[in-house]
């Protein structure tokens, strides 16, 4: 605040608090004639008067209470344009207080079971409880409340895994985040191969499929897709390259084989480290491993 | 007649009386805040939006989102740690016009940006539905037909630039290119993933 504004503030709130005090004693002091009927003499539709009593004591008396207030707390607290009062209050010191303190309470409820082995962890039904509000938190927009996932966001609570389902394969995935690309093979099978390739994957599912086109899809299959599927469809945790062979699909069914054939996904698990702290970290990993170990 | 008398038998009198106590603490309290909002410097690494960004932000107004999205996560502990570090004031400068809300139907959007892939956000905007089953937020879908208004982003650039805003005049002579082909569902992805991120993404 520019000097201009910081004496201008100064000067109209003190002037404000002086007026208040003197319109009080100078009305108080004023003597009014007072009727004998004690009446203020106006007269509405005929025959309504209004009495002429003086303000109440208590009304009086609070009204000079507040300015007290007013002073005390212009002393103690930030008003006065730059003045930053005695206190030395501000939201950000309040903040950084309560998260200090809210911070030391999180790490001593945290305490009793954030260093046990993840076997034991996940057997701590109050670690488990603060998992899941976490995940319902930041995890439950994508993979959903239930972890049960949706079209093209992983179900995780299913032991079908892209990068791996030990604790410390979903830590990694939580802190660093992942991204997961299935290249676009247009212009690599064009539309017959792409039915091709499609027709094998099927078969390797076991889902109802055109067996001579499979068969041709096979070497496609081998040359194209085996490098991150693996050779037999498998999956490979290393590039997030999903089972095949499952009839477990990401993307909401093997309708979209031939979409992701031709098109190829993009997928990203976006990282946490820098949105939460290590121990909330812990937890919610715990809380996701502990959906597969039930 | 007693001066007391005087205004509370004359109503015009009396309100323009009102009137001056009253701007008083206008005085106080709204006017230095006025000027002081000139002088509020930007968070480091903050720069204004690019074209595709302020395409966005322009649909962002035009939905009304601000009708149910705050953009403002208050200093207190419960808000940074669902949404991560308070907000700033130097963190609005280029906002014109600013989108902190007062209403929170749905999430506060300060620190959305980076939270959720862009593929996320495409779904979620054309059926919320699809991603998060108890969602009570409408759908979008039209914005992903729905090319970007070119000319319209271009002229908000130049305005922006008079009031300030350091576009250089290269920036706002590629605007149209870069947006040759963007849906508005581009440009509101790209301005979602662009929020909060000149700042932590936590209070830690």
């Amino acid at each position: 605040m520019s000097n201009f504004w910081h004496w201008t503030v100064i000067i109209v709130v003190v002037l404000h608090l002086i007026a208040y005090l003197w319109l009080l004693f100078a009305t108080s002091k004023k003597k009014t004639e007072k009727r004998a009927d004690n009446t203020t003499g106006h007269v509405w539709d005929g025959d309504l008067r209004e009495w002429d009593n003086p303000m109440p004591r208590w009304w009086l008396w609070l009204f000079i209470l507040t300015i007290i207030f007013t002073v005390v707390y212009l002393y103690l607290y930030p008003g006065l344009g730059n003045y930053k009062g005695s206190k030395e209050w501000t939201q950000i010191n309040r903040f950084e207080a309560n998260y200090a303190a809210n911070t030391e309470a999180r790490n001593r409820s945290f305490a009793g079971f954030i260093n046990k082995p993840i076997d034991q962890l996940i057997q701590d039904e109050q670690a488990m409880l603060i998992g899941q509000r976490i995940f319902a938190n930041h995890c439950a927009q994508c993979h959903g409340s239930d972890a049960g996932g949706a079209v093209g966001f992983p179900n995780l609570a299913d032991d079908d895994w892209n990068w791996g389902g030990d604790y410390q394969a979903i830590l990694t995935t939580l802190n660093n985040g992942r991204i997961g690309v299935m290249p676009a093979f247009a212009p690599a099978l064009g539309e017959d191969g792409t039915q091709q390739v499609a027709a094998y994957v099927r078969s390797l599912s076991g889902i109802d499929h055109d067996a001579a086109l499979a068969s041709e899809g096979e070497a496609k299959f081998g040359m194209f897709c085996a490098a991150c599927h693996g050779p037999q469809g498998q999956g490979l945790d290393m590039f997030g390259a999903p089972n095949l062979t499952d009839d477990i699909w990401l993307h909401g069914s093997s309708d979209v084989i031939e979409t992701a054939l031709y098109e190829g996904f993009n997928n990203q698990m976006p990282a946490q480290q820098d949105i939460l702290d290590e121990n909330r970290i812990k937890l919610v990993a715990a809380y996701v491993y502990s959906l597969n170990q039930r | 007649m007693s001066k007391h008398e005087k205004i509370e038998k004359n109503i015009g009198l009396m309100g323009v009386l009102v009137a001056i106590v009253i701007s008083f603490a206008g005085i106080v309290e709204i006017a230095p805040l006025m000027t002081q909002a000139s002088v509020v410097e930007p968070v480091p690494g903050l720069e204004p939006r690019n074209a595709l960004e302020l395409a966005g932000q322009n649909i962002y107004v035009a939905e009304g989102c601000y009708n149910c999205h705050s953009q403002q996560v208050r200093p207190f502990v419960d808000e940074t740690l669902r949404y991560g570090h308070y907000s700033v004031a130097g963190e609005s400068v280029y906002d014109r016009p600013f989108q902190w809300g007062s209403k929170r139907t749905g999430p506060d959007l300060a620190r959305v940006g980076g939270r959720y892939s862009d593929e996320w956000h495409e779904i979620h905007l054309i059926d919320p539905r699809a991603v998060v089953p108890t969602s009570n937020m409408p759908g979008y879908p039209w914005l992903a037909d729905t090319p970007v208004d070119i000319e319209e982003t271009v002229a908000s650039m130049e305005v922006l630039q008079m009031l300030g805003h350091p576009y250089s005049d290269d920036e706002i002579a590629n605007a149209a290119a870069s947006l040759t082909d963007k849906t508005q569902l581009d440009a509101l992805v790209a301005y979602l993933q662009d929020l909060g991120t000149a700042m932590p993404k936590s209070y830690q």
